[in-house]
C-alpha cells in the first residue's frame, strides 16, 4: 500500500468521518461473516490436514528426535545446524538451478507453443495438445524411471547421438558430474512445458477475437500480434505458471529421488531429498522438520515475491 | 496515526492468536515426540523351548527373497500345525524407511527381518533379547559364531549376563568379484587372482585386450562394495569392526583406508571401470555383465542366481584377494535374519520359528534359493558359480573374515559412502577429505 502524507484535518471532521465509516460498514460486515460460514467446512478440513500438521512440524523442529525414543528439546538448535551445513547450502543452490529448467524454460516453451497454436486452427491440433499434456498425467516416479533408462549407457539419448555421429558427446548423463543436474532439470522441462502451454492456451481463449481481427486489419504480423495482444492478456496465467513451476522446482523430490538419488556426489541433491533422508533413513526427525520449515518459508517468500511482481506490473 | 495504531493492534492480536495456538502445544506433555512409544507386552524371552498348544498366528514382516520365505513358512507349518505364519512382504526401501514406525506401533509384527535401524530399536527395548533361547535351543552349535555376532548390536544380555542376541540368520550374504570366463581367457587371464597386485595386473590385461575390465554400478550402493572390498583387505579386521560397531576412539582416517580409497581413484584414472559407473545402477551393471560387457563385476551373492541362469558355466566368483596369497579371506556380508518384537504375544512360537531356521531342512531351502545357509555342512553341495561362492564364504568364515557393510556404522553413513565413492570413481575428491567426511558422520552419531 503506498504511504500517504498525513493530512491535517480539524478534529470534528475526523470524528465524523470515522462515524460514517463505522455506520457504512454495518451491513457489509454481517454479510462478510456469512461468507465465513460458507468456507468453514473447507477451512476445517484444511486446518486439520494442512495447518495442524504444519504447526506440528514446526513444533517437532524444536526437538532432537530419532523417531522412536523420547525427544530432547533443543530450541532453535536444529535451525542453527542447518544454516551451517555445507551440503544443505549446496542443495539450495541446486534447487535454484532447477528453477531455470522447471520454470523459466517451460514458460518460454509454453509461450512459443501458444504463439504457434493459438492463431491457426488446423486439424490434428487436439492430438498435438494431448501429446504435450501427456507428461502431466503420468506419475512422476514413472517419469523418473523412464528417463533413467533414456539417459542410460545404451539409452535412447546416447543411441540418438551415436546415430548422428556425435559419439564424443555420449556419456552416462545421470552419472556425469557436469551433466547430471542439467539432465535432471530437462526431465522437469519436459514435464512442465505442457502444463504451461495448457495454461496459456486457456488464457488466450478468453481474449476477445475482435482484438486479433483489428490487429490483422491494422497489418500486424504474427509476432506483433503475439507481443501486443496475446502476451499482455496472459499476465495472470504467467503468474500462475511461475508460481506452480517454481514451487515444483524448489520442492522437487520424486524425479531426483528416482533418477539420481542426489548423486553423483552431491551434484543433484535438493532440499526435498534431504528432508526425506534425514527423517526416514537417518533418524533425525527434528532436523528434517526444521529443514522442511526453512524450505517452506523459502517457497512462501518466493511465491509472495512472484505475486507481488505480477500484481505491480498489471 | 490512526492507521498505524490499527496496524499495531492487528499485529498484537495476530501474535496473541499464534501464541494461543502454540502454547498449549508446548505445555502438553503428551505431544513431546516419542513419549507414546513405551513398550507394552513381554520384555524377555522364556528360557524353555516349549510351545503352548492352541491356535497361534504369527505375523512376519520381511523385505528379501519372498520365494524363500514362503517355502520356509510352508515347511515350518508342516511341523507345527497349530502355528500359522502370515507373511507380510514389503520392498526393501519401503521396509527400511518404515521400520522404526512399524516396530514401535501397537500393530508391530511378531517377527521382522533384521535391518540397519534394528540397533536403535534393540537399544530401546523394542526387540527381544533372544540370549535365553540361544542357550535353550543351542544355537551356538547350529550357527557359526561370526553370523551371530553380527546380531548382538554390540550389547550384553540383561537376561543371561552374556552376549545379547537380537536375531537369527537364515541365509547369509557376501560380496566379491564375478568374472566372465570366456572374456578372461581372451585377455590371457587364467584364473582367480591370489593377490590384489595380481588382480590389478589382470585388470590391466583386460584393458590391453580392449575389453572393459571391471563393471561397477555406483549409481546406488554398488560403488560401496568395491571400496569396502579393498578396505577389507588393507585395514586390520579388528579396527574395521571397532569402527562399524562405534567403539570409542575408533577411526576410519587410517593409512590403510587412504590406500584403499586411492586404489579406487587409480583404477578409475586408468579406465578400468565401465565408462558410466556413476550413472549405472547395481542391477543394470549386473545385466550388462551378463551380456558380456565387462570381464569382472563387483557385486554380492544375491546376484548369483540371475548370473548362473543367464551365463551358465561361463561365470565364476572369487572374494577380493588380500595383499599376500597367505592373507586371510575377508569380505563384507550380512544375513537375511529375523528378529522378534517385544510386543509379541507369542514369544514361544516365534522362538520355535527361529529355531526351525537353523535346521538342515531350512538350510536346504535357503541354499536352493541362492543364499548360503548358516550351517553349510548340512546341505547338498551346490554347483557352478554357487559352488565358488560357497567355497569363498567357507574360507571367509574359517578366517573369521565376514564383516558387516560399512554403512552399518551410522544411519546416515550410506549417503556419505555413496556420494563419496562416486567422487572417488570420478577422481573429484582427495582420499583424506573423503575419509574425513565419513569420520565426521561417525562422530556425530556416536557422540552420545
Amino acid at each position: 500500500m503506498p504511504s500517504r502524507p498525513p493530512v491535517q484535518q480539524p478534529p470534528d471532521v475526523r470524528v465524523r468521518s470515522t462515524e460514517v465509516r463505522v455506520r457504512s460498514q454495518g451491513p457489509r460486515r454481517r454479510s462478510s461473516y456469512r461468507g465465513y460460514v460458507y468456507v468453514l467446512p473447507a477451512f476445517a478440513v484444511y486446518f486439520c490436514f494442512a495447518v495442524l500438521p504444519a504447526l506440528h512440524t514446526a513444533y517437532l523442529s524444536l526437538f532432537e528426535w530419532d523417531g522412536v525414543t523420547l525427544g530432547d528439546w533443543v530450541g532453535l538448535g536444529n535451525y542453527q545446524e542447518i544454516l551451517q551445513d555445507p551440503i544443505l547450502r549446496r542443495s539450495v543452490l541446486n534447487a535454484l538451478v532447477l528453477v531455470v529448467f522447471f520454470s523459466f524454460i517451460p514458460i518460454v516453451v509454453g509461450l512459443a507453443m501458444t504463439g504457434l497454436l493459438a492463431r491457426f486452427r488446423r486439424p490434428g491440433m487436439g492430438a498435438y495438445r494431448f501429446l504435450f499434456m501427456l507428461p502431466q498425467v503420468v506419475p512422476l516416479v514413472a517419469v523418473g524411471v523412464t528417463w533413467r533408462w533414456l539417459y542410460g549407457d545404451d539409452g535412447l539419448v546416447n543411441q540418438t547421438f551415436r546415430a548422428v555421429g556425435l559419439d564424443g558427446v555420449t556419456r552416462a548423463w545421470l552419472g556425469d558430474f557436469g551433466a547430471a543436474l542439467i539432465a535432471v532439470g530437462l526431465v522437469g522441462t519436459w514435464v512442465l512445458s505442457g502444463l504451461c502451454m495448457m495454461l496459456f492456451l486457456s488464457g488466450v481463449q478468453k481474449v476477445d477475437p475482435s482484438l486479433y481481427e483489428a490487429a490483422r486489419i491494422d497489418g500486424a504480423g504474427p509476432i506483433r500480434e503475439f507481443v501486443s495482444i496475446t502476451l499482455p492478456h496472459l499476465r495472470g496465467e504467467l503468474a500462475v505458471a511461475m508460481t506452480v513451476t517454481t514451487v515444483a522446482a524448489l520442492a522437487s523430490f520424486d524425479i531426483v529421488y528416482v533418477t539420481t538419488n542426489g548423486g553423483p556426489g552431491e551434484q543433484t541433491t535438493v532440499p526435498g531429498l534431504l528432508v526425506y533422508r534425514l527423517a526416514f533413513s537417518e533418524g533425525k526427525v527434528g532436523l528434517a522438520a526444521a529443514l522442511a520449515v526453512v524450505l517452506g518459508c523459502l517457497i512462501l517468500g518466493i511465491v509472495y515475491l512472484i505475486n507481488r511482481l505480477s500484481r505491480s506490473e498489471s | 496515526m490512526m492507521e498505524r495504531t490499527h496496524r499495531v493492534r492487528r499485529r498484537v492480536a495476530a501474535t496473541v492468536c499464534a501464541a494461543a495456538l502454540v502454547l498449549p502445544l508446548t505445555a502438553c506433555d503428551a505431544l513431546t515426540p516419542g513419549s507414546a512409544a513405551a513398550v507394552p507386552g513381554p520384555r524377555s524371552v522364556p528360557s524353555s523351548t516349549a510351545v503352548p498348544d492352541g491356535d497361534i498366528t504369527l505375523r512376519l514382516q520381511f523385505a528379501d527373497a519372498p520365494l524363500m520365505v514362503d517355502a520356509l513358512i510352508a515347511a515350518f507349518e508342516k511341523g507345527h500345525p497349530n502355528i500359522s505364519v502370515e507373511p507380510q512382504y514389503k520392498t526393501f526401501s519401503d521396509y527400511v524407511q518404515n521400520l522404526k514406525l512399524t516396530m514401535t506401533s501397537d500393530t508391530a509384527p511378531d517377527i521382522a527381518q533384521y535391518a540397519v535401524g534394528m540397533t536403535d530399536l534393540a537399544a530401546d527395548g523394542h526387540i527381544l533379547d533372544l540370549a535365553p533361547y540361544r542357550e535353550a535351543y543351542g544355537w551356538d552349535r547350529a550357527i557359526p559364531p561370526v553370523s551371530l555376532d553380527q546380531l548382538t548390536a554390540g550389547q550384553t544380555s540383561e537376561a543371561t549376563g552374556g552376549r545379547a542376541l537380537f536375531g537369527v540368520p537364515a541365509g547369509l550374504s557376501m560380496t566379491g568379484i564375478y568374472y566372465n570366463k570366456e572374456l578372461a581367457k581372451k585377455a590371457g587371464i587364467d584364473g582367480p587372482p591370489k593377490t590384489v597386485a595380481e588382480f590389478e595386473n589382470q585388470l590391466a590385461a583386460a584393458e590391453d585386450a580392449d575389453l572393459t575390465p571391471l563393471g561397477v554400478g555406483a549409481l546406488d550402493s554398488g560403488g560401496l562394495h568395491l571400496w569396502a572390498a579393498l578396505l577389507n583387505q588393507l585395514m586390520p579386521t579388528d579396527d574395521y569392526w571397532d569402527w562399524v560397531n562405534g567403539t570409542k576412539g575408533a577411526t576410519i582416517e587410517t593409512q590403510a583406508a587412504v590406500t584403499a580409497s586411492k586404489l579406487v581413484i587409480d583404477w578409475g584414472r586408468k579406465g578400468y571401470y565401465n565408462d558410466s559407473a556413476n550413472g549405472t545402477a547395481q542391477v543394470d551393471s549386473t545385466a550388462q555383465f551378463a551380456k558380456g560387457d565387462s570381464v569382472f563385476l563387483v557385486n554380492g551373492n544375491w546376484a548369483a542366481g540371475q548370473l548362473a541362469t543367464v551365463m551358465g558355466d561361463n561365470v565364476g566368483f572369487f572374494p577380493m584377494p588380500g595383499e599376500q596369497a597367505s592373507s586371510p579371506t575377508v569380505a563384507s556380508g550380512f544375513s537375511v535374519s529375523y528378529a522378534v518384537s517385544s510386543r509379541t504375544e507369542h514369544p514361544e512360537a516365534a522362538g520355535a520359528f527361529l529355531d526351525f531356521l537353523t535346521t538342515p531342512e531350512a538350510g536346504q531351502i535357503i541354499s536352493d534359493n541362492g543364499f548360503m545357509p548358516p550351517n553349510p555342512d548340512a546341505v547338498k553341495k551346490p554347483e557352478g558359480v554357487l559352488a565358488d561362492i560357497a567355497e569363498g564364504h567357507r574360507r571367509a568364515v574359517a578366517d573369521d573374515g565376514i564383516t558387516t557393510f560399512p554403512d552399518f556404522a551410522a544411519p546416515a553413513m550410506l549417503d556419505r559412502l555413496r556420494s563419496g565413492v562416486q567422487k572417488l570413481i570420478a577422481n573429484r575428491i582427495d582420499p583424506s577429505d573423503y575419509l574425513d567426511s565419513l569420520q565426521d558422520e561417525w562422530e556425530e552419531h556416536h557422540a552420545e
